[in-house]
Formats: structure tokens, C-alpha cells, sequence
């Protein structure tokens, strides 16, 4: 479904969001927020935050101990009878896959929504192999017909009006669709319960794994999860290294906080427990499950002091759901399948500065996300070292920003700096600005500076508050009106 | 072991800057929280049963085997039941459910047959290991004898539970259920909101939950 890109341009992907994506987005966004906020309501606020604080503590917990735990989960699934496997990038898990895969003669796969198989972008891999793989999340089976990847982590198709989708039904699956939810919904019933019986693998992620007794963790609303995880004989789980968390105690906190952030609700409608395959020849379910641990740049992640909390992350969608500039562009314009101001920092971190450099700077640093992130992941802080590092480099990535703008920001930091400098630059700006201020305001510049104007005015360059602060009168004088009161 | 196991540990222990073996910190105080406490027992199974409805699904209190008997006899009618599968637990058995089945003309598949014919089934039964109130979810395990595919595949869920089985929160479940293989905890009937954020009910599990309380003597 969706390949990683060679390069993200952030701005042009915006001029390509088509003129309903901001309605549709912010309908959903604004119905998942109310939601919400009714129930942390019901639970009060004080009660909220110390679960928010219970949640942060024990997820930065697990990934300070990752491989402790990691070793915990490994041995514990191994003992129920599951198969461990590691991948240190997207090639290998794909590969993993494709074997386990070819061993069962697997000609059709179902699969769960995982944002983890999105990211090793494993379809491909499974279609070119021969193997039909087939999306059974309602909206990630809707755009997949599509031939697009998902614009939203928790409702991938939510841009898609009930008539787009009946004519999608109507030209992919052959049927009469009404323009009707309902009848939608029961036509993709109908057709994904054939596959579900007919799939000799079921592929999912998974959003905990738990050290202790090496249970993956799967939090879903539809079944389809239940179904991939149940049904066909071998179930495959790809999962992030940094999903692992201690123990079920863990689960009491991360799952209230889950449900609630993502979609509003208390407890999703099916969340699944799963320790090994079924212990006893007598019992239903797969004969033979898989875990497949994925790395993929988290533990280069995990490097950088002040990038780590990214790997907190339980993907509940609520920071997209707030963001004003999700809000205006919705998913497809971070061109990675996860979006959003937690898309943002984890993308820039796993594909690189010279991959996915315009991604820091696509966001308003508002902080909306932090307040409302059920982990408190310090996510402006993250992308401010993150704008760091496309500019100038860190100890993990080289610069990839252009070599005029690092120039611009080192001549900036000297002149800031250096106060006999930073007098001069300002007396030249008032100067030079001068002849195009119209009333406190520059309506037009010369290029490159008109990418500004283009949209919006420029304040004009005040430089006075070194005048100013000369001219205040003495302490203990008479105050201005608006300087703050002591 | 594997080469990329190696790798990625080595990867880890070097981003802490520690090697194997470091000692692991307790699991900070803050991370915990408290559960819930509970109130009377009546008021917690009402308190379930409203969360239930919350959630489109149905519930009944049954006070004998007579009652429970009309019951069955109800929804085999309202649903248009010809085929179920049922779990086997002793619990199954003392409140004669397959038998109950069987006298309404009512076909039982073993939950093992072939599952294209379990999926063809209109109800499954299954008892309840654990409930929660606030939350209005049923936690269910897996063994031979509670079959997981009986409260996934069939349309109609039956779900037969004791008062007996209410927990105050995730706590106590998770110490009951975590030594389990499986186990799902179940809120309502299959949802799914992706088309426009409609509400539709039934999209892959049952499209209906039943949750009768079983309070016979």
C-alpha cells in the first residue's frame, strides 16, 4: 500500500489535498475530540491527569529497559509456543515474512490494521510475491480498493464520502452499493467473511506486548482483528520493539487512556489478549503464531536523550485529532502513513533529515499536542531538536538542510549574539524596509521573501525595544500601562 | 540465537550506553494507579447492564430454568436461529443450554467441525469469566471447552453470565485472566464508524450481543 517516499515536499503534498479533505477531517476530528472530552469529563480532570502521568511513566519505564523487557517478551512467547522472530530493518521483516509465508504455501493473507506492516510497507512485498494480501479494517479495505494508503491512523477512509465508496463497490466489487452506510458495511461483511474462512495466514500488529507472560496486545473495534488473529491457521504479528511494556499492570493504565484518546470510547469493543497458540490440540485457533519484532531505526531513536519519549507513542490519534495543521490537510500530505504531530516526529527520526526534512516544519509548535498526548510526549520539544538537526546536524544525522539556510541561521546566531552587530543589522533593517512599509505593515516583497506575502502581510520590523528599555523611566518611577504589575 | 537479535540488543544496550546485564530500575510508584472500588452488588450489576445498553447490546435478568427456557425459545424465534455453537463448560451443562437448543429444533455445531459451517451458525453461546461494570465489558477466555470462534463468528451472541463473575476493575481481571493463552475482553457488538462516522453495528464479529444474567438458585 504505502512506499516509503525518496524524499517528503510537505508543501507541495498541501497543494495537492483535494477542497473537501479539510471538511471531512475536521468533522471527524472535532466528533472524536467531543467524544472524548465527555468522558475524561465523567472521569475528572484531576483523576485524568494522574492516569496521563501513570501513563508517561510507565511507558518511558519500558523503553529505559527495552531490552530487558524485550528479552522478558521473547522468552515468555518462545514458552507459550510462539516463534519469535527479530528484524533490524523493513527488508528483513518483509523477508520473515515472505518465508513463513512460502513454508505454509500461502496464496492469501488477511490482515488486521497495523501501522507497523503500513511502515515495512509489506503489501508490496506480499503482491509481489504472488500472495493476494487483503485489508479487513473497514476503512483500510475501503482504500485499499482505493489503491491509497490510510488518511487517518484510527479511520483511514474517513475523507471518503458513502457515494464515493458505493461507486468504488460498485467498479472493484462488482455489486449494486447503495449510498448507505449500513449496506456498505454488510457488503464488506459479506465479502471479507469468504476471505477471512478461504486465508491460509493472518497478519496483524499489535498495540502492547506484554514482558511478563509475552501476550500481544490488540485493541480494535470490527473483529477483523479477532477474525485475522483467529481464523486462518498461521497468525503473523508484526510488532514495533517499542510496543513492549512489563506487565498487565501496565495494561490497567495504557488501555483507559487508549480507548478514551483514540475514538471516545471506554474500552474499544474487542481487545484480545494472545500468549502463543492455542495450548491444546482441542482448541480453536491458528495452529502456529509468529511475532516478528521490528527495529527499523527505533533503537537509533532511542540515541538521541531528547528524541526518546517519540517511542511512547500508543498511536491513539488524539494529537492528529487536535493538530491545526492536520486539521487543514489531513493525512496524505506527510506522505507516511502515520500523520499528525506524532507521525511527524517518528517519520523524521526513521527515514532521515534527507528523506523527510520539510517534516519538523510542519507544524505550528502550537503545543496543542502535548497537552492533550495520553502519555505526555513532549512533542514540540522534539521537533524543535529535530528542526535542529535538519539545519545543523546532531550527533546522529548529518545537516540536510539547503546550504543557504544553514549559512542564513549561522550568520543569524552570530549577529543575535554579538550586540554591537544585532544594533547595526536593526538599523539596517529599518532602513531598508522602509521603502516597502504601508502603515506598520510590508503588503509586498521582492523574491524570496514573497513566498510570505504571497498569502498574508508582513509585519513591519519595529527595532525599537533597546530605545525603548533606554527610555523606561527609573525604577520605582511611574509605570507604563503595559508593563506587567509587580 | 540470530545474528539481527544480537544486533538489535547490542543497538539498544549502546543507545543507554550500558552493556548486558544492567541492572533494570523498579517500576516507578507513579506508574500505578488504584482500582476502582465498588459499591453494592446490586448496584454494580445494574450499573453493568446499563453499560451494556450504552452499548446497543441486550440484557436480561433470568431467575429460572423455566424463565430461561422462554428466553431461549424467544430469541431462537426473534433471530431466526437453525444452527449454534455453544461452548461445553460445566456450567453450560447444568443450565442444559445444547439441550434447550435441541428441544427448539435448533441444530448444534461443535465449535471444532469445519468452520465454514461454525460461521454459518446464527448463535453462539458462551459463558462469561469476568464483567465490569463501569465499562459494561465481558472478559472471555479460551480452552477446548470455551471456544473462542463461539462469540466471533456466529450473527448472534449469547453471553450466559453469573453475578458472581463482577470485578471492580481491570485489575482483578487481568490477575484471573493473564495466565490464560487468549482472552478478549468484549464491549458491545462489533462497531465500526468508518464510513462518514456512521454508527454501524456488526461489521465482522455478531452484529448482536445478548447478556443474560443467570441468577437461578
Amino acid at each position: 500500500m504505502s512506499q516509503v517516499p525518496t524524499t517528503i515536499d510537505f508543501r507541495r503534498n498541501t497543494q495537492a489535498v483535494p477542497a473537501q479533505m479539510p471538511a471531512a477531517v475536521q468533522k471527524a476530528t472535532a466528533k472524536f475530540l467531543g467524544n472524548r472530552a465527555v468522558l475524561v469529563e465523567a472521569l475528572g480532570n484531576e483523576y485524568w491527569q494522574t492516569l496521563r502521568q501513570a501513563g508517561h511513566d510507565i511507558r518511558l519505564h519500558a523503553i529505559t529497559h527495552i531490552e530487558h523487557y524485550l528479552e522478558k517478551a521473547e522468552a515468555a512467547v518462545t514458552r507459550a509456543g510462539g516463534q519469535v522472530h527479530w528484524a533490524r530493518d523493513a527488508e528483513e521483516a518483509r523477508r520473515i515474512l515472505l518465508d513463513i509465508a512460502a513454508r505454509h504455501r500461502v496464496k492469501l493473507a488477511v490482515k488486521g490494521k497495523s501501522m507497523a506492516t503500513e511502515e515495512i510497507g509489506l503489501n508490496h512485498a506480499l503482491e509481489a510475491a504472488g500472495i493476494r494480501v487483503l485489508e479487513t479494517d473497514l476503512g483500510e479495505y475501503i482504500v485499499q480498493l482505493k489503491g491509497v494508503g490510510p488518511a487517518h491512523i484510527v479511520v483511514p477512509a474517513f475523507h471518503l464520502s458513502k457515494e464515493e465508496i458505493a461507486a468504488l463497490f460498485h467498479e472493484k466489487l462488482g455489486v449494486d452499493a447503495p449510498a448507505e452506510a449500513e449496506k456498505l458495511t454488510q457488503i464488506a461483511r459479506m465479502k471479507l467473511r469468504e476471505e477471512f474462512l478461504s486465508a491460509e495466514m493472518g497478519i496483524s500488529g499489535g498495540n502492547f506486548l506484554v514482558a511478563d507472560t509475552g501476550t500481544i496486545v490488540t485493541v480494535t473495534n470490527e473483529g477483523n482483528g479477532r477474525m485475522c488473529t483467529t481464523v486462518p491457521p498461521v497468525h503473523v504479528a508484526v510488532v514495533g520493539i517499542d510496543k513492549v511494556v512489563p506487565d498487565w499492570e501496565s495494561l490497567t493504565v495504557l488501555l483507559k487512556l487508549l480507548a478514551r484518546s483514540a475514538t471516545g470510547q471506554k474500552l474499544s469493543c474487542y481487545t484480545q489478549f494472545i500468549s502463543g497458540p492455542p495450548r491444546s490440540a482441542a482448541e480453536t485457533g491458528p495452529r502456529e503464531m509468529h511475532l516478528i519484532l521490528l527495529d527499523n531505526g527505533r533503537s537509533r531513536i532511542l540515541k538521541t536523550p531528547a528524541c526518546r519519549e517519540t517511542l511512547l507513542c500508543i498511536r491513539c490519534g488524539a494529537c492528529l485529532n487536535i493538530c491545526p495543521v492536520y486539521n487543514n490537510v489531513g493525512g496524505y500530505a506527510y506522505g507516511y502513513p502515520i500523520s499528525g504531530p506524532t507521525g511527524v516526529i517518528f517519520a523524521s527520526q526513521i527515514l532521515g533529515p534527507k528523506v523527510a526534512g520539510a517534516l519538523p516544519f510542519a507544524s505550528t509548535l502550537c503545543g496543542a499536542c502535548n497537552e492533550i498526548c495520553p502519555v505526555k510526549i513532549p512533542i514540540t520539544q522534539i521537533l524543535l531538536h529535530l528542526r535542529r538537526r535538519v539545519v545543523e546536524g546532531d550527533e546522529t544525522e548529518d545537516a540536510a538542510a539547503p546550504h543557504s539556510l544553514r549559512l542564513g541561521a549561522q550568520v543569524g546566531a552570530v549577529a543575535i549574539g554579538t550586540p554591537g552587530l544585532y544594533r547595526l543589522g536593526s538599523e539596517l533593517l529599518k532602513r531598508l524596509q522602509a521603502p516597502f512599509v504601508r502603515g506598520g505593515w510590508m503588503p509586498r516583497l521582492p523574491a524570496p521573501l514573497n513566498r510570505w506575502t504571497m498569502s498574508r502581510p508582513f509585519p513591519a520590523f519595529a527595532a525599537d525595544f533597546r530605545q525603548w528599555w533606554r527610555d523606561r523611566p527609573a525604577a520605582g518611577g511611574k509605570r507604563g500601562n503595559n508593563e506587567p504589575g509587580a | 540465537m540470530s545474528q539481527a537479535r544480537e544486533e538489535i540488543l547490542g543497538k539498544l544496550r549502546q543507545a543507554y550506553g550500558r552493556g548486558p546485564g544492567a541492572p533494570v530500575a523498579n517500576i516507578p510508584p507513579t506508574a500505578r494507579i488504584v482500582p476502582r472500588t465498588t459499591a453494592a452488588p446490586e448496584t454494580e450489576l445494574a450499573q453493568l447492564l446499563t453499560e451494556i445498553g450504552k452499548l446497543s447490546g441486550v440484557t436480561r435478568r433470568v431467575a429460572s430454568m423455566d424463565g430461561f427456557r422462554a428466553a431461549l425459545a424467544d430469541l431462537v424465534r426473534a433471530e431466526g436461529v437453525k444452527r449454534a455453537t455453544c461452548w461445553t463448560t460445566p456450567e453450560m451443562d447444568a443450565w442444559g443450554v445444547a439441550a434447550a437448543l435441541q428441544a427448539l429444533d435448533v441444530e448444534i455445531v461443535p465449535a471444532d467441525a469445519d468452520k465454514y459451517l461454525v460461521a454459518a451458525c446464527e448463535l453462539g453461546v458462551t459463558g462469561v469469566d469476568a464483567a465490569l461494570p463501569e465499562t459494561g465489558t465481558l472478559a472471555l477466555t479460551s480452552s477446548p471447552d470455551r471456544p473462542r470462534v463461539a462469540s466471533l463468528l456466529p450473527r448472534v451472541h449469547l453471553a450466559l453470565l453469573r453475578p458472581a463473575v463482577l470485578r471492580p476493575d481491570l485489575h482483578q481481571v487481568f490477575a484471573e485472566t493473564q495466565a490464560a493463552g487468549y482472552s478478549v475482553l468484549i464491549s458491545g457488538p462489533s462497531r465500526t464508524a468508518d464510513i462518514e462516522l456512521t454508527l454501524t453495528l456488526g461489521v465482522h464479529g455478531p452484529k448482536s450481543l445478548y447478556v443474560w444474567v443467570m441468577e437461578m438458585a
